[in-house]
């Protein structure tokens, strides 16, 4: 077991940067999640860890050792790939034996550690079968095994979970991290789907366009994304964002829109222009947002919108509204009331819940707290 | 979206679909079989009837004139050289399946590194493009004795000059009895020498034209201190003068090898003399009791290896199929690397494996189907080979390299019209040939389902 570092590291194909100066530290024993949109240079990362590309610039360390290179068997890491990459031509025991023999290890211990990784993964009564007379799941566990039985000092996933079905995905999901808590191996896993970043990882890495946007727990991105991209990637459904004018309207501040303002706080705009310019991105989560039909209440924003469509999810409704011009989605508890298509309601936004972005840079500029 | 409407064709519904009408099975029978028609007249007329024919004509007597039963079988197993060319053709299959095999698997798997892998590629493949015939002729030549005509003797001849040089002189004798050996052990000098002797080491029975062109007029040089200097020079003059003593006109003998050897003989140093035919040792290796003219300086030129010869006029034809066939190997094998996935190999390679261990456990059984293809397909064609033999063996040794098709060949077309036997061999290699036809088409048969 060991740490793992990314030291400015960069991958560059002919003309395209794939990733850009890439420095992350993975701790020993921390399942740290990738994540990013489809080629955001995630996989490339990590198939530098891997050993399967080449490092353009940079360096990467497992523990202390600089494995820039070291050939992908000395590495003494074990990847899980989308596909299961498993041998067709050898029966799962031969699958799990395969990197034990490579290295010479004794009969008995191949043995041995070949029939408790069976076990913990269930694969008893197939051990003798080929991959093809194997379904996905059973395949995805033998990938599993195969890493498990070499005792690495890193598991690499690359979007080991794609290939499965909704319902089998959710349950590999926690099997993977009762297994990743019970061997205490540092983890650095691949996915494109947010969902599992979030519910899986110790740490999320989020990428885009070769570019690390931002590392921190998944609480952190939730609540404090650093940028638009990172606000708009993680959460589902996803953030609105509404690009609003920072003005003063007569006495009262607002965020203003084509087609509607939010009135916020006294203060709040002017304490905003001391770090930002005037034209920002709103970033609201559909979650946060309550129906409202009295007055303004303290701490809240108010946005008036007509309803388009109203999703029933039994406990809760996804309702997409839109205000002026800007379309929105808001979740709402079903206690507050069904709405109804084309039906004018006023939502409530608790400010606390509110992000702004500066729109040009698209970094975050805070969010606004009372005076 | 596009704004014109998609086209949708809607299936035909239950019961509107047009019913066959009579005379429909006659019809559905007859398409096929036209489209069939040309293949099944053209494999009729040049495959089933000379297949059937040539079956019964090996009943029958050499002028078939006379029906002769199982008569031409027996003369099959009585023929010598039908015998030699059962034995070759047994060889063919035991080495050249398995030769092309490798060798083509290794060329598949080294093209995919290389950086000019498509003019590689073009270079292995186009053998191929040649007629087999055309290839025997280009080995004949290449297979030529002489290095002077053939390239392959004449690349082992360019090789061989790197280690071992020809000598200056094919042959000589010594001038005097001071003297003494044959040009195959040198000639060593009667006289035990020390630092400061000077050797003398006359030769005569030398030809004219063997002796360089530099050569000047030889010296006898002076003693060295610690050293021992001599010349060896060509002991004869035409106007006479006297055998031991170097005369005035006399050449020097640029070139030649002389060694200092101790009393077994054996060499413990060696120089080559100038062009008067000077030589000297500055010092002398202890134990040093005698000179000599080195055999070196008798060294016979390469002469080239005898290809075309009865020894290896088999394993020659054997190579120049290889060349040939390599290159549709490396492509059906390159083409079935190619098939394995990529995940498989990089899960290979993270799981710890070396590159060999990886093509040994992994890529081979990977490519077995491949190879198997690649494997029949070569044994069925060399049981019938035959061009190469033709073209490649000299008269003086086709017999050594003959192979069932070829002795096919001869014994009804070259002259000797013994149908009959030619008609028993024809059908003899088929039978040999059904084994393997089954084994590919029950394989291709199981790629189909």
């Amino acid at each position: 077991m060991a740490s793992v570092t990314y030291d400015r590291v960069s991958k560059i194909f002919e003309e395209t940067t794939a990733v850009d100066e890439l420095s992350l530290d993975i701790g020993d024993g921390e399942f740290l999640v990738l994540v990013g949109p489809s080629g955001c240079g995630k996989s490339t990362a990590l198939r530098m860890l891997a050993g399967l590309e080449d490092i353009s610039e940079g360096e990467i360390r497992i523990g202390d050792r600089v494995v820039n290179n070291v050939a992908p068997a000395e590495r003494d890491v074990a990847m899980v790939f989308q596909s299961y990459a498993l041998y067709p031509h050898m029966s799962v025991y031969d699958n799990l034996a395969f990197g034990l023999r490579n290295q010479k290890v004794p009969k008995e211990e191949i043995d041995r550690r070949v029939r408790q990784a069976a076990e913990i993964l269930d694969l008893g009564q197939l051990i003798k079968r080929k991959p093809k007379q194997l379904s996905g799941g059973q395949r995805q566990r033998v990938a599993l095994g195969r890493a498990i039985v070499r005792e690495p000092a890193a598991f690499l996933m690359d979007e080991p979970l794609s290939n499965l079905d909704a319902k089998l995905r959710v349950q590999t999901r926690a099997e993977i991290l009762k297994l990743q808590q019970r061997l205490g191996t540092t983890t650095v896993y691949v996915t494109h789907d947010q969902v599992e970043a979030m519910t899986m990882g110790d740490r999320i890495a989020v990428m885009n366009a070769g570019v690390l946007q931002q590392i921190g727990t998944p609480e952190e991105l939730y609540t404090n994304p650093r940028n638009v991209f990172v606000a708009g990637f993680i959460g589902s459904p996803a953030m609105n964002l509404v690009p609003v004018e920072a003005a003063t309207d007569g006495e009262r501040d607002v965020l203003r829109q084509d087609g509607f303002a939010v009135e916020v706080p006294e203060g709040m705009i002017s304490r905003l222009r001391e770090r930002a310019p005037s034209t920002l991105m709103a970033g609201f989560r559909p979650e946060h947002l309550h129906l409202s039909n009295g007055e303004p209440a303290n701490q809240q924003a108010r946005i008036p919108a007509v309803v388009d469509v109203v999703e029933y999810l039994g406990d809760e409704q996804l309702v997409h509204l839109h205000a002026g011009e800007v379309n929105l989605v808001a979740k709402l508890d079903i206690d507050e009331g069904r709405v109804k298509p084309e039906e004018n309601v006023h939502l409530a936004l608790p400010l606390e819940k509110l992000h702004l972005f500066d729109r040009e840079t698209e970094e975050s500029v805070g969010v606004p707290t009372p005076a | 979206m596009t704004s014109a409407a998609p086209r949708v064709e809607f299936p035909h519904e239950p019961g509107t679909v047009p019913q066959p009408h009579r005379g429909a099975a006659w019809r559905g029978l007859l398409i096929p079989l036209g489209f069939l028609a040309p293949a099944l007249l053209l494999l009729g007329i040049w495959m089933v009837y000379p297949t059937i024919a040539t079956m019964w004509r090996s009943l029958f007597s050499d002028r078939g004139d006379a029906f002769v039963g199982i008569e031409n079988y027996k003369r099959l197993f009585t023929d010598d050289l039908i015998f030699e060319s059962i034995k070759n053709n047994a060889l063919w299959v035991l080495i050249i399946p398995a030769a092309v095999t490798a060798v083509g698997l290794v060329f598949a798997v080294l093209v995919e590194r290389v950086r000019w892998s498509v003019a590689f590629k073009i270079a292995v493949f186009m053998p191929l493009a040649v007629s087999l015939f055309a290839v025997g002729v280009i080995w004949r030549i290449m297979y030529q004795q002489d290095p002077e005509r053939g390239a392959i003797n004449a690349a082992f001849a360019g090789a061989r000059g790197f280690v071992a040089e020809e000598g200056v002189l094919s042959r000589a004798q010594p001038s005097t009895e001071m003297l003494q050996g044959s040009p195959a052990q040198g000639f060593t000098f009667r006289r035990a020498v020390a630092p400061g002797a000077v050797a003398p080491l006359g030769l005569t029975a030398i030809r004219a034209p063997e002796i360089p062109e530099e050569a000047k007029d030889a010296v006898l040089p002076g003693p060295l201190e610690n050293g021992i200097t001599g010349v060896v020079w060509r002991d004869f003059s035409p106007r006479g003068g006297t055998t031991g003593k170097v005369d005035p006109g006399e050449l020097g003998i640029p070139g030649a090898t002389v060694e200092l050897r101790d009393e077994r003989g054996k060499k413990l140093d060696s120089t080559r003399t100038a062009e008067d035919g000077t030589f000297a040792f500055a010092e002398v290796p202890e134990g040093a009791t005698a000179v000599a003219v080195g055999q070196g300086t008798f060294a016979a030129p390469f002469k080239g290896v005898n290809w075309l010869g009865d020894k290896l006029i088999t394993p020659a034809i054997m190579f120049s199929y290889i060349w040939v066939t390599a290159g549709f190997a490396m492509v059906i094998i390159g083409a079935g690397l190619a098939a394995i996935p990529r995940d498989v190999l990089e899960a290979a390679r993270t799981d710890g494996g070396t590159e060999w261990q990886i093509f040994r456990r992994v890529t081979v059984p990977l490519l077995a189907p491949v190879l198997t293809v690649v494997f029949v397909t070569q044994i069925i064609g060399v049981l019938k080979i035959f061009d190469l033999v033709l073209a490649i063996a000299p008269g003086s040794s086709v017999d050594d390299a003959s192979t069932l098709a070829y002795v096919m060949w001869q014994r009804s077309f070259s002259g000797q019209n013994l149908f009959g036997l030619g008609a028993a061999i024809s059908t003899f290699l088929l039978l040999l040939f059904i084994p393997f036809l089954i084994v590919n088409i029950r394989r291709f048969r199981a790629d189909t389902k």
